[in-house]
């Protein structure tokens, strides 16, 4: 199973923003996608989970194609993402932030479900503890019956990851997963991203947090206006020339580009809480 | 209902006492209601139908979060079908159960046929839209006299009657009306907490999230018109067999708009909301009928002392049907 990008090209009119980028990701992997900003990386993103459209190329998954899909097609062909500003459903509980991601497979059974108690029950049941299996594991198990809106920043961002896998996608893709976050929660969510990779699931997290990339990732490709500059392990990215180049223009140090990462944030708005 | 007493209906200190008034109530004016004179039995029943509506209605506005102003379209289909199959129109005389789910089918597909088309809008623009559709069904009745007698209307409708028992007096509908409305409650409370149910919620929250969870929203949506365009279609069958007499003044922009209204002072998304809302919007016109001229003021006070003190609606989306019935038992 690997997940394919083949002449893959974006163009808002004049502007191109992806331009001819050709990569494969291999399961069991972390892959990290790094640059400076508007380099593209949250377009890949939105390409392949299908908020945007492809201008040219293709997008594969096994062969098959995913470009040409709906997007709740491509959903369902095993790509879960999160959103660089967090995308609840603010007003369900927790737990039904969940559980609507059972929908897909069970819609069928709607019928069934208003006439016949009993089965809605059951199937309640075991779609409850599916979710709250994963919400242990996000330690969110205590707000299981909250509205998510209501939840403090961390914890969202903790439940949206949550969403994206409970169905078990092949293709989780993660965008900006530790932005706001402090050193605390980062720490934390490197530990669980860790945890969840599996053989079968291809990975991919565009990040700023080049703390949280180089110890997180497996590979890392690095976008530069659009083009695909550079591929290699952290240990390779962190030695490239070119990365820094692309990064800083002049700079030889990795401490600036996580100086560049900061400045990123300040722009965001985001504050990063020093540790106490 | 007061709206003092309303305000009390969510604390939840008092969740035994509220449950058990309501219930009360409710039972008082079920077995009052048959001994009523008649023209009090029409208000209970003309109570019944705008419930009926709103439970319909709610399922397009309160669980998927999509406003629709030409609800009145789908009340007019029901109403309308009843006419034309039962009449000496074109001498049919279809029995009533059977119109009712001639009249249920073509509701849904009325709903579809609306929904296709407004599937890519939201807010004010699927208002206008909607809007738009309930005034064209309105004025294509209003104008296929050939068909529907135009503004005259269709008289001389047949009494209904399910199995040989007739249902001629108001309270025969009153009854009728009671358990379509129980049964519609129902359906509509157990389809919001269904799979489909949560999917609405999460269209109505965040649509393109719910496109990325896999949710196939083309057809939650319809799915969502089909079932409300059916409610409201069978309410109008039920009104037409009881006022056995249909014109297109019935089916006016205001009704739907008094629609809308009834779920938004009730409370949005919540059955018990709309029991609410409409306990309010028509019963309390028919309480100030001696002060006829000044009742669209006393309705606008209303309003705004509502808006003001409750702007998410009498009953809140978090006291539904389930907290009643538990705090009936005293759980």
């Amino acid at each position: 199973m690997t997940l394919v990008f083949q002449s893959l090209r974006k163009e808002y009119g004049e502007v191109v923003a992806i331009d001819d980028v050709s990569t494969a990701f291999a399961p069991g992997m972390i892959h990290g996608v790094i640059g400076p900003n508007g380099a593209g990386k949250s377009t890949l993103i939105n390409m392949t989970a299908g908020s945007y459209t492809v201008s040219s190329g293709s997008i594969t998954l096994d062969g098959k194609r995913l470009d040409k899909l709906k997007k709740y097609q491509i959903a369902n062909s095993g790509i879960a993402r999160t959103y660089q500003n967090i995308r609840l459903f603010d007003q369900m509980t927790v737990i039904e932030n969940l559980e609507v991601c059972f929908y897909p497979a069970e819609v069928a059974g709607t019928w069934k479900e208003v006439v016949w108690p009993p089965y809605a029950t059951a199937r309640r049941q075991r779609r409850r503890e599916k979710c709250m299996e994963i919400l242990r594991f996000f330690d969110l198990q205590g707000y299981a019956e909250v509205d998510a809106g209501g939840l403090p920043y961390g914890r969202q961002r903790m439940l949206e990851i949550a969403r994206a896998l409970i169905c078990n996608p092949r293709v989780l893709l993660l965008d900006e997963p530790a932005a706001g976050l402090n050193h605390h929660e980062t720490a934390d969510l490197t530990a669980k991203l860790t945890a969840l990779r599996s053989p079968d699931r291809i990975m991919i997290v565009v990040e700023h947090d080049m703390d949280l990339v180089m110890t997180l990732c497996d590979s890392i490709i690095v976008m530069h206006h659009g083009k695909l500059l550079f591929r290699g392990t952290p240990a390779e990215v962190q030695a490239s020339a070119d990365v820094q180049l692309a990064y800083l223009g002049t700079a030889n140090d990795i401490d600036d580009i996580r100086a560049a990462a900061q400045d990123r944030r300040a722009q965001l708005g985001i504050r990063t809480r020093r540790r106490s | 209902m007061s709206v003092a007493e309303a305000r009390t209906a969510v604390r939840p200190r008092s969740s035994r006492i509220v449950p058990l008034l309501v219930f009360a109530i409710t039972i008082a004016l079920i077995v009052a209601t048959p001994f009523l004179p008649n023209y009090y039995v029409r208000v209970v029943n003309s109570l019944l139908i705008y419930i009926l509506l709103g439970i319909g209605l709610n399922i397009v506005i309160g669980y998927t979060g999509l406003l629709d102003l030409g609800f009145v379209a789908f009340y007019a289909v029901g109403a309308y079908t009843y006419a034309l199959l039962a009449s000496p129109q074109f001498d049919l005389h279809l029995p009533f159960l059977l119109i009712l789910v001639i009249a249920a089918c073509l509701g849904a597909i009325t709903g579809i046929l609306l929904g296709i088309p407004v599937l890519r809008l939201r807010g004010d623009y699927l208002a206008i839209v909607t809007l738009g559709f309930g005034e064209i069904i309105r004025i294509i009745i209003n104008n296929l006299d050939w068909l529907t007698g135009g503004p005259q209307g269709i008289a001389r409708l047949d009494k209904a009657s399910i199995l040989g028992l007739q249902i001629a007096r108001p309270v025969d509908f009153f009854w009728l009306l009671l358990v379509v409305v129980v049964v519609a409650g129902v359906v509509a409370w157990r389809l919001e907490h269904s799979i489909l149910g949560k999917a609405w919620a999460a269209i109505r929250e965040d649509q393109d999230a719910a496109r990325g969870v896999g949710i196939n929203t083309t057809n939650a949506k319809l799915a969502a018109f089909a079932t409300s365009a059916t409610i409201g279609s069978i309410a109008g069958a039920i009104f037409g067999a009881s006022q056995r007499f249909v014109s297109p003044e019935s089916f006016t922009l205001q009704e739907s708009v008094l629609i809308v209204l009834m779920i938004v002072v009730g409370g949005i998304g919540n059955i018990l909301g709309i029991v609410a809302g409409a306990a309010i919007l028509i019963l309390l016109p028919e309480v100030l009928r001696e002060f006829a001229e000044w009742r669209i003021l006393f309705l606008g006070l209303l309003m705004i002392f509502l808006i003001i003190v409750r702007p998410a609606g009498i009953v809140p989306r978090s006291f539904g049907p389930e907290k009643l019935i538990r705090g009936l038992f005293g759980k």
